[in-house]
């Protein structure tokens, strides 16, 4: 599809489980509303990681593979084995329609109040899945299209994974080298003790919502609420924020027309020159500038910006939803991929 | 120094009037403010500056020029533009930020931004090279044998696991296990010959090869390892005295200086990977050119001299039958840009013939006879009507579009994203109740649709497919390497 347009373009997803359809845009329950998807995928509890990390306590790395701006993870999913998005801004499993049609089980009708549709969610149940050394069984999922994804990037996409299964595990993101390493935590979330504590530069507070992260950050000052999602392949800023935070931004570019259903749209690409973390100041990332307000409601929160593939390369980032607490070992510039 | 006391005056007043103006830079002219769009115009900026305003952001030039002509409201495609003079200089035109239809930051379909936007760049990478050698430091990590690459990684005998990953299995993580060895990690697979990148991963952590020093970006990742497996060996048997001898030709611009051969018991070698197609040559001998004395292929170089002449890939042999009595039949098309003087065909007992050396790809052409155009009637492939309609190969075909034929079926054509959904398609052709029609594609992903009797439809016997932005459905095909 992108080609033909203009095969100088390319479709930049922003958040990849808000697009396309009823079932990716509402990611989870919105509050202000009637609950449409309530976490169906409660799969261990903090007190149950049992059989599913291998026995013998050394962390679990996953290779990722990388197309763009985008990172995959290879799964078996019951008889097939494919490139699953590494999206922690999915709050459930998510299937490509294509390839899990036939075994779509639920089919029933959306309520309209988010999206105002009325197309039907599709959801399915997989026996089992496998990930590296990590096995999950009886989980369910909702089946949606992601075809657009894979013209986009030219990669067969089986569907998206963020952190809903591994919950009970620290997980590092070093998407400098294309690796997530997981560790297994006792229930204080410290790792276990064949595994040394690693010392961050950075360490802050998270709050996990319906399997989703979300951090408090600074930008001009003002405190924003940032949920964390590596399916993103941008930084998000609200286009709506205050004068104080947009004074800060540069905005370097504005695209044209964004597709045929959404009519004549600002997007808005900019520079964040005032991200702060706690008391460290970002360098410079790219963000794009547009309207959340309907994806705050989709996330049952409000929502000032989304954090994606600019902020997680800024080094190693840690995730302990034990914990809840996120650290960072920066990258030296050279590092971080361009 | 002597100075010029009033037109020192009038310099600095400039400098100080532009200082409180302030030129605004084109790279700055945009904002948002309270929900609105905002766009700070300088009227002194130069055609090549508003040009770039409008690059950057997208601006409609006549809506720039109104503003900066004094317009106060302008109205371009249903939107209407205010502005607000703020100085002698400058103007500001501003509009309330545009959502999308459904209130969304990010509509329906999804959100598109220039390539060069954030350094995103999605360099298509070249997948074909005219030619490759390697660079081991230790030759045991790689041998290529009758089509059999081996790949060895020494040592790392305390890993639990160990993956070969490449641009042969699609960068899979898991197709590919090594086997342990005393030694280290082998693992041997099939390779057509060709460049190809890759990886270890060793305990879930990607690991480019040791003992290679050639890396190779896909676009994503840079330091990937990159091996050829050969396809061919430069032979020049004797001149044992000769100090060095080179091979060069059109595949490296024939650079003088590019391939030294190694000396061996019985003349000198020169194994390599050399894409499929025709190649000109020739030896270097100690500075002195000639061709191959083993090939009896030569070209003329169009300077009185000649050069030999390697054919890498399949042989077509264009055929037409008849025509004998006509005088001049050659072969053209899509190779050989049309050109309808290149490929003179031979006359043999039943009419006429060229054997032509093609890499792997899709080709259309036509035989020219004594001037007049006409498609092979040999082969019933064809795609375009009329006189746009041309025979069609495809060499090394790896795929072949099925339908199954029933009663009342008279025409069904193949279309997709292959060729661009061209409505013509490409004619399928009925042979044992199956109309077939064997194509070459590239690695990827692929949306096709049959047209039957004038009617699209999808492919029955393929079970994936997409629904499409007509609402209608697309088939899916994916062609692995």
């Amino acid at each position: 599809m992108t080609l033909i347009r203009n095969i100088f373009q390319v479709l930049v997803v922003v958040s990849l489980t808000f697009v396309s359809t009823p079932v990716s845009r509402a990611r989870m329950g919105p509050v202000d509303i009637k609950p449409l998807f309530l976490p169906e995928i409660v799969i261990f509890t903090s007190q149950s990681p049992a059989g599913v990390f291998p026995e013998g306590a050394s962390p679990v790395v996953i290779p990722l593979k990388r197309s763009g701006r985008l990172f995959f993870m290879e799964v078996r999913i019951d008889n097939q084995v494919g490139n699953f998005i590494f999206d922690t801004g999915s709050s459930k499993l998510v299937l490509n329609k294509t390839y899990f049609r036939k075994f779509i089980v639920v089919d029933e009708e959306e309520a309209g109040g988010v999206t105002g549709s009325t197309e039907g969610i599709c959801r399915t149940s997989v026996k089992s899945l496998k990930v590296a050394d990590l096995h999950f069984s009886n989980l369910s999922a909702d089946v949606t299209a992601l075809g657009h994804i894979e013209d986009r990037r030219g990669i067969k996409i089986l569907g998206l994974l963020g952190l809903s299964l591994l919950k009970d595990l620290e997980i590092v993101v070093d998407l400098n080298h294309n690796e997530l390493h997981l560790f297994r935590l006792d229930k204080k979330g410290n790792r276990l003790v064949t595994h040394p504590q690693r010392r961050f530069d950075l360490v802050h507070k998270v709050a996990e919502h319906n399997n989703v992260l979300f951090v408090k950050a600074k930008i001009g000052g003002e405190q924003l609420d940032f949920c964390l999602d590596s399916g993103a392949e941008s930084n998000v800023l609200s286009s709506y924020s205050s004068k104080s935070v947009l004074g800060t931004v540069t905005i370097l570019k504005r695209s044209g027309m964004v597709g045929v259903a959404s009519g004549q749209t600002d997007v808005l690409y900019g520079m964040m020159n005032d991200f702060n973390l706690g008391e460290r100041r970002f360098p410079a990332m790219r963000t794009i500038l547009t309207n959340l307000h309907k994806m705050s409601k989709s996330y049952g929160m409000v929502i000032d910006g989304m954090l994606g593939y600019d902020f997680f390369c800024q080094g190693t980032i840690s995730l302990n939803l034990i914990r809840n607490e996120m650290g960072i070992c920066f990258s030296k510039v050279n590092d971080i991929p361009k | 120094m002597k100075g010029h006391p009033f037109l020192l005056n009038i310099i600095l007043l400039s400098m100080l009037t532009s200082a409180a103006m302030g030129q605004v830079s084109p790279k700055e002219a945009c904002r948002i403010d309270d929900g609105q769009l905002v766009f700070t115009l300088d009227l002194q900026w130069s055609p090549a500056q508003k040009q770039e305003v409008a690059r950057l952001f997208n601006l409609d030039s006549a809506v720039m020029a109104g503003a900066l002509s004094g317009k106060s409201i302008i109205v371009s495609n249903g939107v209407e533009w205010k502005t607000k003079k703020l100085n002698a200089r400058t103007v500001e035109l501003f509009k309330p930020l545009s959502d999308p239809a459904n209130g969304d930051g990010f509509p329906d379909d999804v959100v598109m931004v220039d390539d060069d936007w954030a350094g995103f760049t999605m360099e298509p990478v070249r997948e074909s090279v005219d030619w490759g050698i390697n660079k081991f430091t230790r030759y045991t990590v790689f041998q290529y044998i009758h089509g059999v690459a081996r790949f060895y990684l020494p040592g790392h005998l305390n890993a639990k696991e160990v993956y070969l990953s490449g641009t042969f299995n699609r960068w899979s993580t898991t197709q590919m296990p090594m086997a342990r060895s005393d030694s280290g990690w082998t693992i041997k697979l099939k390779l057509k010959p060709g460049k190809y990148l890759y990886k270890f991963i060793i305990d879930g952590q990607w690991v480019p090869a040791p003992f290679n020093r050639q890396y190779g970006s896909d676009g994503n990742i840079h330091d990937n390892s990159v091996v050829f497996c050969f396809n061919h060996t430069f032979v020049l048997k004797g001149y044992k005295n000769a100090k060095e001898v080179y091979v060069t030709g059109s595949f490296n611009g024939w650079d003088p200086r590019g391939l030294r051969m190694f000396k061996t018991n019985y003349g000198w070698v020169f194994p390599m990977y050399l894409r499929e197609g025709t190649h000109a040559y020739k030896f270097l001998v100690d500075g002195v050119w000639m061709t191959d004395p083993l090939s009896k292929m030569v070209v003329a170089d169009g300077a009185g001299h000649f050069n030999s002449l390697i054919g890498i890939g399949d042989t077509v042999l264009f055929r037409l039958k008849g025509y004998s009595s006509s005088k001049n039949v050659v072969v053209t098309g899509n190779f050989n840009g049309w050109n309808a003087v290149g490929l003179k065909m031979s006359k043999t007992s039943d009419g006429w013939q060229f054997p032509y050396v093609l890499s792997s790809g899709n080709y259309e052409y036509k035989f020219v006879v004594d001037g007049n155009w006409i498609t092979d009637p040999a082969n019933p492939y064809t795609v375009g009507f009329g006189a746009t309609k041309n025979s069609f190969v495809a060499v090394r075909a790896n795929h072949t579009f099925i339908f199954e034929d029933k009663a009342g079926i008279n025409s069904v054509l193949v279309t997709g994203s292959f060729n661009g959904w061209n409505r013509d398609g490409y004619r399928m052709v009925l042979k044992d109740r199956q109309w077939t029609f064997p194509i070459r594609l590239k690695p990827g992903k692929y949306t096709y649709k049959f047209i039957v009797n004038g009617k699209w439809v999808l492919d029955p016997r393929n079970e994936l497919w997409e629904e499409n932005e007509y609402g209608t459905n697309n088939s899916i095909l994916w062609v692995e390497n």
